[in-house]
This record gives C-alpha cells, sequence and structure tokens, in this order.
C-alpha cells in the first residue's frame, strides 16, 4: 500500500513547500479559505415512473475539478446511466449560481465515487491537498483539537457553519478511521486541526448506543445517528489514494475476482482454540463456481489465516477482518497473485491464487422497461443465480428489477428481483430473448402474457393480463 | 303496536326452540362434549419446559373415543385431563395424531371410568358434504376456560381452502383438506370441539378463527374428520405418499395451454430432488390423470383433493401420471415417497442449554441447504454454553470436534462425552449459507 503512493506523497511535499498554512490565523479565516475544497453535488436517480434529486457533500481531490463522494452517496441498485443532471454548488453562494459535471464512476477499492466539474465551473476551486500536512501520513492524537465544517441546506444557500471537537478515538475499520467527542463535521466535508491540516472526512454512520428510558415499558438499546453532521471521520490517509484512482470508466474497472462467498471471522475463542495466537482466521463457507478461488484449490471451510505470508490481524470488531481481506484483494488487479495461507483439517497449507476478472455485476447488467406490462428487466448476471443457489454457468432467464405497482405485471403477482424462467412456453436462454418475447407478446394484440418465474427456489406459473 | 312486538318476539324464541333447544339429538350432543386440559413439555430455550393449555373435545365411541384438535393435544402431552358433562373428570391418553388435518384422538381411561361410574354419550356425525351455505350451526366448548359453552351461527362458506405451513405447532396444515366455515363465535378453547346442526349432528371439529377479525372460525368437515379418526384409531397416524408437486389452479390459463374447461391441474413448481423431478417434470406442466383417472383442478379449492388422491396411495406405489407440455402429453411413472413435516425430531442437550431438531428434507428444501444433514438449533438458554459461545436459533450444527454431526444421535453422543469429561469443544455451524466456528467451554 505505501509503495505504491510513494510517488504523489513526494509530489505532495512539493505542493506543502509552497502553500502557505498559517497557524495563527482565525477559525474564520481558515474556514473561508478551506470553503474552495468543499462543494456540493447535486444529481437526479431517473427511475421507471419518477426521479428522485439528491444531495451530496463533497471534497474537491484535484486542480482538474475531480470531487469525491463518499460510497453511500448514490444508491447501489441506481446504475450510472439512471445518474443524470449533476450540479455543483460552491457552499454559501446563491443557488441559482451553479456548474456543471460529470459522474466518472466508482473506484472498487476506495469505494469513492467521483465527479468531475465541467471547466467553466473549477473557478475558485482548490484540492484538499493545498491543506495537506507536513507530514501526510500524520495521524491526530487522542485529545487533539480538530474542527470541521458542516453545510447548511440548499433553502440556506448550503451556509457553511463551523464544528469543533477533540479527537476521541483512532480504529482500523479496516479504513483508518477517527472518532470525536461529538459532531464535528458534515457528512463529507472536510476536518482540520487546530493548524488548518487536512486530518479527515465526516464519515456516515456512527451511532451510539442509547437507551431509551420509559416509565411503563422496560428500556431498550436505540442507535440514534445523526443524518447531517458526523462524529467519526475517515482519516486524510484514506482519501489521498483516491487522487491515484481516478477511475477511466463508470464501473471502475478492471475489478480483480477472488470468487469467495460467506467469509466468517472466527471469534477469540476459537482462534485460541485454533492456535492463532494473537492473529486470527476467516472461514470460507463457499467456493463460487468456476472463481479463482475454486480453481486455486480452495476448498469451503478453510481457515485463511495469513495473506502473502502475513498473518491476518486481530481487528475489531471481529467482522473488520473480512472487510480487511476484501480491501487487501480489492485493491489488486486482475492477474496478480494472493498467495493465501490456509487452515485445512488443522493443517496449514500454502495456496497461490491467480485474481481473474470479476463476472458483470447487476449495475452492468442491461435493462429494459415495458411499459404495458409495467416492469422492468434485467439481464441475468453470475451474482443473480449464485444467490438463487442454482448453478452459475448458465446465466439463462432474466431478473425483474422493477415492477410498477397496480400495473399488469403487479396485479398478476410479479415482484422485484423474481427470476423469469419462462415466457409465452418458451424457455429464456438468455436476456436478448427475454427482450424478443416481451416485445412480441407486447405488440401481438394477445391478452395475456404467461410466465414460469422462480421465487426462493420454487416455480410458479403466472398470467399478466395486458391491458386493453 | 306493543302487542305487535311483544307477539313477535314470542313467534322468534318458538322457532328458535323448535331448532335446537329442545331438540334430543342436541341434548345427547352436548353430554358428548367435553373440556380438556394439557399439560405438555416444549424444548425451549435450550431446556425441557413444561406448558398448559385448555381444549375441547367430543366422545365419538363407546369405548371413550375423543376427537380433538391436534393444537390441542400434541405428541408432547404428558398429563390430559378430560372434564365430562356432568362435570367430573377423568384422565386420558392420546391414541394419535394428525397435524396434516389438525386432528387428535384420545381414549378416556376406561378402568378410572369405571371405579368412578361416569357415564358420558357419544356424539353422531352428519354429513359435511350436505351443508349448504346458511345453514344453522352451533360450537360447543370451552371458549377462554369457559366450560360448557353454545355459540351459533351459520355455515358461512362450507368448502373454504387455506394452506398453513406452520399451523399446528408449527407443523403444516390443511394441505389435503378444505375447511367449513362459520359465524358462530370460536374462540380460544374452542379448538377441538364439535360443529353441529340443530339436530346435534357433528358435522366439523372447530379448530381456528381469524385473530382480530369478525366472526371467521373454520372447522375440520365431518368427512374429513371420520376419515382420518379410522386411521388413527387403527395406526395411530396417517401415512400419506409424496410425489413432489406443488399444485396451482388453471382458471383462466386453459385458453394458454389449450385445455378444455375442467380438466386437469396446474404444476407450478416440483421440489427438487423429488420422485417427480427425478422422473423429469417440472413447473409449468400441466397434470391431467393419476392413474388414469382425471383429475379438474380449475378452482384453489379443488386442490387438496387432488393432492389427497395423491397422498392416499401407499407409500412406494407405482402413480402413472398423465402430463401435458406443449402440444404432447406423455405419461410419467413415479413412486410414491413417504410425506414428512418440515418439522423433525426435536431434543435437546441441557448441559449445553441447547434445544435441536433434526433437519427433514422439506426443511432442507425449503431453506435451499444442500442437503438434510446437520441439526437445527432450535433455541438456546441463556448464559449456557452454547448462547455464550454465540449459537443462535435457526443455526444448523454441521460438525462438533471434526466429527460431522447427521443427525440428534451425534450431538447427544458428544453432549455425553462432554458430561464425562468437561472440556472445550469445537463446533461448525452453518446460518443461512455462512459457516461459522464456536467453541463451547465448561
Amino acid at each position: 500500500m505505501k509503495t505504491s503512493f510513494t510517488p504523489f506523497l513526494a509530489g505532495l511535499f512539493c505542493i506543502v513547500g509552497i502553500s502557505s498554512i498559517v497557524a495563527d490565523q482565525s477559525p474564520a479565516s481558515l474556514l473561508d479559505e478551506r470553503l474552495a475544497s468543499v462543494v456540493v453535488v447535486e444529481f437526479a436517480i431517473e427511475h421507471e415512473l419518477d426521479r428522485t434529486l439528491n444531495y451530496i457533500n463533497g471534497i474537491v481531490i484535484d486542480d482538474d475539478g475531480t470531487v469525491i463522494l463518499e460510497s453511500s452517496a448514490i444508491s447501489d441498485r441506481a446504475t450510472p446511466g439512471q445518474l443524470v443532471d449533476f450540479k455543483i454548488y460552491r457552499p454559501g453562494y446563491p443557488t441559482t449560481q451553479y456548474a456543471t459535471a460529470d459522474y466518472l464512476g466508482q473506484d472498487g477499492y476506495t469505494t469513492w465515487h467521483f465527479v468531475k466539474v465541467q471547466p467553466e465551473g473549477r473557478t475558485g476551486l482548490r484540492p484538499i491537498t493545498d491543506f495537506a500536512a507536513a507530514d501526510p501520513a500524520a495521524m491526530p492524537v487522542i485529545g487533539e483539537k480538530i474542527w470541521g465544517i458542516g453545510l447548511r441546506q440548499k433553502d440556506e444557500d448550503f451556509a457553511p457553519y463551523y464544528l469543533s471537537s477533540q479527537v476521541s478515538l483512532i480504529q482500523r475499520l479496516p479504513q483508518l478511521t477517527g472518532v470525536a467527542l461529538g459532531s464535528v463535521a458534515g457528512r463529507g466535508c472536510p476536518l482540520f486541526n487546530e493548524a488548518g491540516e487536512f486530518i479527515g472526512m465526516g464519515a456516515s454512520g456512527f451511532g451510539q448506543r442509547m437507551m431509551i428510558y420509559s416509565q411503563r415499558r422496560r428500556g431498550e438499546m436505540s442507535v440514534l445517528i445523526n443524518p447531517d453532521e458526523a462524529a467519526g471521520f475517515r482519516l486524510a490517509a484514506e482519501v489521498y489514494p483516491a487522487i491515484g484512482r481516478i477511475p477511466d470508466n463508470l464501473f471502475g474497472r478492471p475489478l480483480p475476482w477472488f470468487g469467495i462467498d460467506g467469509i466468517n471471522p472466527v471469534g477469540p475463542e476459537v482462534a485460541e482454540f485454533l492456535g492463532l495466537g494473537s492473529t486470527t482466521g476467516l472461514v470460507i463457507s463457499e467456493l463460487l463456481s468456476g472463481s479463482p478461488a475454486e480453481e486455486g484449490g480452495l476448498m469451503p471451510r478453510d481457515i485463511i489465516i495469513a495473506l502473502d505470508g502475513m498473518p491476518l490481524p486481530r481487528l475489531k470488531p471481529d467482522g473488520v477482518v473480512a472487510a480487511h481481506l476484501m480491501r487487501e484483494i480489492l485493491k489488486r488487479e486482475p492477474g496478480d497473485t494472493l498467495s493465501l495461507t490456509i487452515l485445512r483439517d488443522q493443517l496449514e497449507l500454502e495456496l497461490p491464487i491467480e485474481l481473474g476478472d470479476a463476472p458483470k455485476t447487476p449495475k452492468e447488467a442491461a435493462r429494459n422497461y415495458f411499459e404495458e406490462l409495467g416492469i422492468t428487466i434485467r439481464e441475468t448476471v453470475f451474482s443473480d443465480v449464485v444467490a438463487r443457489r442454482e448453478d452459475p454457468s448458465s446465466l439463462i432467464g432474466a431478473i425483474a428489477h422493477f415492477i410498477k405497482p397496480s400495473s399488469p405485471a403487479g396485479t398478476a403477482g410479479l415482484r422485484v428481483d423474481d427470476w423469469i424462467k419462462e415466457i409465452d412456453g418458451t424457455a429464456v436462454v438468455d436476456y436478448e430473448q427475454a427482450l424478443e418475447l416481451f416485445g412480441a407478446a407486447e405488440s401481438s394484440g394477445r391478452p395475456e402474457v404467461v410466465m414460469l418465474v422462480s421465487r426462493g427456489g420454487e416455480t410458479s406459473v403466472m398470467r399478466v393480463k395486458i391491458d386493453e | 303496536m306493543t302487542r305487535l312486538v311483544l307477539l313477535s318476539l314470542v313467534g322468534t324464541l318458538l322457532v328458535t326452540a323448535s331448532m335446537a333447544e329442545t331438540s334430543r339429538g342436541f341434548k345427547r350432543l352436548l353430554d358428548a362434549v367435553v373440556r380438556i386440559d394439557v399439560r405438555e413439555f416444549a424444548y425451549e430455550a435450550g431446556s425441557k419446559r413444561f406448558q398448559s393449555g385448555v381444549g375441547s373435545g367430543v366422545i365419538v365411541s363407546d369405548d371413550g373415543l375423543i376427537l380433538t384438535n391436534a393444537h390441542v393435544v400434541g405428541l408432547r402431552a404428558v398429563d390430559i385431563n378430560v372434564t365430562l358433562a356432568n362435570l367430573e373428570r377423568v384422565s386420558a391418553e392420546l391414541v394419535g395424531w394428525d397435524h396434516w388435518t389438525d386432528l387428535a384422538l384420545l381414549r378416556l381411561d376406561a378402568e378410572e371410568l369405571k371405579r368412578k361410574g361416569h357415564k358420558f354419550t357419544v356424539g353422531r356425525f352428519g354429513d359435511s358434504d350436505d351443508l349448504d351455505p346458511g345453514e344453522t350451526v352451533y360450537a360447543v366448548g370451552t371458549p377462554h376456560g369457559l366450560t360448557r359453552t353454545v355459540t351459533r351461527g351459520i355455515i358461512s362458506n362450507p368448502r373454504r381452502f387455506f394452506a398453513d405451513s406452520r399451523g399446528v405447532k408449527g407443523y403444516e396444515t390443511g394441505q389435503f383438506n378444505t375447511w367449513l366455515q362459520t359465524d358462530a363465535a370460536i374462540n380460544p378453547g374452542n379448538s377441538g370441539g364439535p360443529l353441529v346442526t340443530s339436530d346435534g349432528r357433528i358435522v366439523g371439529i372447530n379448530s381456528r378463527g381469524y385473530s382480530g377479525a369478525d366472526n371467521l372460525g373454520f372447522a375440520i368437515p365431518s368427512s374429513t374428520a371420520r376419515r382420518v379418526m379410522t386411521g388413527l384409531a387403527e395406526d395411530g397416524a396417517i401415512e400419506r405418499s409424496y410425489v413432489g408437486i406443488v399444485p396451482g389452479a388453471l382458471r383462466d390459463l386453459e385458453d394458454f395451454y389449450d385445455l378444455e374447461l375442467n380438466t386437469g391441474m396446474l404444476i407450478n413448481s416440483v421440489d427438487p430432488g423429488s420422485p417427480a423431478a427425478e422422473a423429469g417434470m417440472r413447473g409449468g406442466d400441466i397434470l391431467l390423470k393419476i392413474n388414469g383417472e382425471r383429475v379438474d383442478g380449475r378452482f384453489p379449492e379443488q386442490l387438496p383433493p387432488i393432492k389427497n388422491m395423491i397422498a392416499v396411495r401407499p407409500i412406494g406405489s407405482e402413480l402413472t401420471l398423465s402430463i401435458k407440455r406443449g402440444d404432447s402429453t406423455d405419461d410419467y411413472t413415479v413412486t410414491t415417497e413417504e410425506l414428512v413435516s418440515r418439522v423433525g425430531d426435536e431434543s435437546v442437550v441441557e448441559i449445553w442449554g441447547l434445544s435441536i431438531r433434526e433437519v427433514s428434507r422439506p426443511f432442507a428444501r425449503e431453506n435451499q441447504l444442500p442437503n438434510d444433514e446437520g441439526v437445527l438449533v432450535i433455541g438456546v438458554q441463556r448464559g449456557f454454553p452454547a448462547q455464550v459461545a454465540g449459537l443462535s436459533t435457526g443455526d444448523v450444527i454441521t460438525k462438533i470436534n471434526n466429527t460431522p454431526i447427521a443427525s440428534i444421535a451425534d450431538i447427544l453422543k458428544q453432549a455425553e462425552a462432554y458430561e464425562e469429561l468437561p472440556d472445550k469443544v469445537l463446533v461448525e455451524a452453518r446460518r443461512k449459507f455462512r459457516v461459522s466456528l464456536y467453541v463451547l467451554k465448561p
């Protein structure tokens, strides 16, 4: 990880050399200056029946107008083709002034989404690296005073405001993550130390367990999450790698593929029982048919204990170890070899696995909406068949991706994620055939389409009555 | 005006009286209805626990056989107390149990009856197939423990179809019979009591009502109850045949399949690995005949009798199923297997605080498990080794200390060894499709 970013770090030192971080500036002027790295990205997701507008805070990472957004900013079900009308707002400026932008895609390893601001909108933007610390690898320390930027809503021109707190905890999840004593930045907005050096980005999903006290009912644990502001943040060291990983295609390809399903960390008791000492292991539940892991000789129930000779670290909570393995895979490229040490029947084995090219994902699958029937069908991809516990070597049929409520398809009882295997008595061998058959049914003037649909391993015949 | 109202009131009373209260048959029936108090155990939450319940029943033979619901008296009943019409109590034992039709058969303790000198009458059956919607019926039983309660209503629908995959103590029910629907008030505790006509003939065994709804009660028709009763009296259980087809109603699909109306039954799905699947049948096929006998599955109400046509054949029978697929019709020969429930045998390992159940073929199929090996966790006791290690309800234990676990016996053997020499035990279990390891510690 370190080696691949060394050239970048060297470059950064130059930038730092010429940048002017002045320690004795007032919080107001520090904030004002750093707003040049913060934007609000507006985009629409086009659905079959409507479109939804989204507003996400982003950070500018270079001089070419590249902006990164956190991975959860865009729904996994939305394909790049559905993402339209990207607009860039500057905090505090009238919202009638905006720039347009293009969606570049998502990086598989860092999971950031990337957006590029059109050249005319780049004036006044500054990359966050302008505010990098002299030593970008330096970690914030517990108790250190930190501050961040929050943004109001659109009706208040996304007005910026100041938040501050102290570092409470630093942890690997497996991303380097900090937690502050309280809300310290808006989600997706930057955080700084007292000198104004960039130290992280407000992250989502930091909940505190709270007891709801009631005199009538016994207390239950609930998790309260502030959707606007975050006490948790990804450290700057997690943001900088984005600069070297701007995707040149919408799906962040090439994506490496390993091909195991259900990797479960062993708990400390089991690790001790297996004699793993202070390290840990990951149990492999299943191997995907035809995957590099299967071809490399892995077996279900093997326990991975080391990667490239490095024992798996005991990250907490236990589940983080599985994410660590996935990241280790995703930062490599197809064709790279990963050397695994595994435990099988209490014997240690060394297995080199050559990573493959990931099969097409649901996001990449072709799809089409049939207005009259009220259904969007999508190409069947590898993960669909795996999830349905069938043999993924043949990707037959089509998947119901959207069902319009009270439409002919909806009334007939079809549901999202149904697997359509036959249309009008013909077995559907692939998506193209499903398109043809649906098209023919819609234009035939026949009053119905009859499908054989699989759901939860059981099939049923469904009759879709077409409106006159 | 006042007189008119009075007259009409008297008139109503007279009519009603002639319907049931004064009928000798009805009085005789009342003397055959009993209250049933049951104490049974369950392997809940990692220990063997007792629970008790109250239901109803009706005496149907001179030697003291009582018909009730399978969900009133189960296979784990340890104490069955029957309250006769004279309010005296006599104990009884379970003779037979059939969750598919929600029926159980008990027998009064003859010795005790004789010793105490108690008498009872025997209820008489009517013909449930002759019932019409609107006909007056009475439900007799013990709603909410209120012994000897009679409620009145009508037959709302004589052939209601519904199957409930967990309706009887978690077991399947309703796949092989239709139900009588009535608006006679049926409350918890009415279960197992008779639904009778005004002359006191038993036409159904009250079984269930929609909770939260008004007056939607259901009873097992007497035609089904009598048939099952005979089987239970002889063998204690009803064996049924299974071929693995999931039927669907053909209604509105006749044109598509190019069929005459009232011909054939749609096969919606074929269970993987079942006799029907092995024979090459699949979802979307049309079943025309069973051993040359035509079937008509146009409406959902017609499906249970067709399923029953297969179920009543002896296990291992060869059936010839005529199947239409596209334009061709072919005969498929299938050999039936024994129908089993999704719910397997249960047990408990108290030292680990672990309630367990065999993984049955239907359970494995429903959950898309690769096979029926392993043992399902159905409960854990707080603070005991299984719960502390992280095992929870729904896990399927596949290995203990690297020994494969195929059945409850395999687990009990491991538990025995642990009891003799308590030491750490490594357990491999699957939760959905994920494999995890756990260590049970003394």
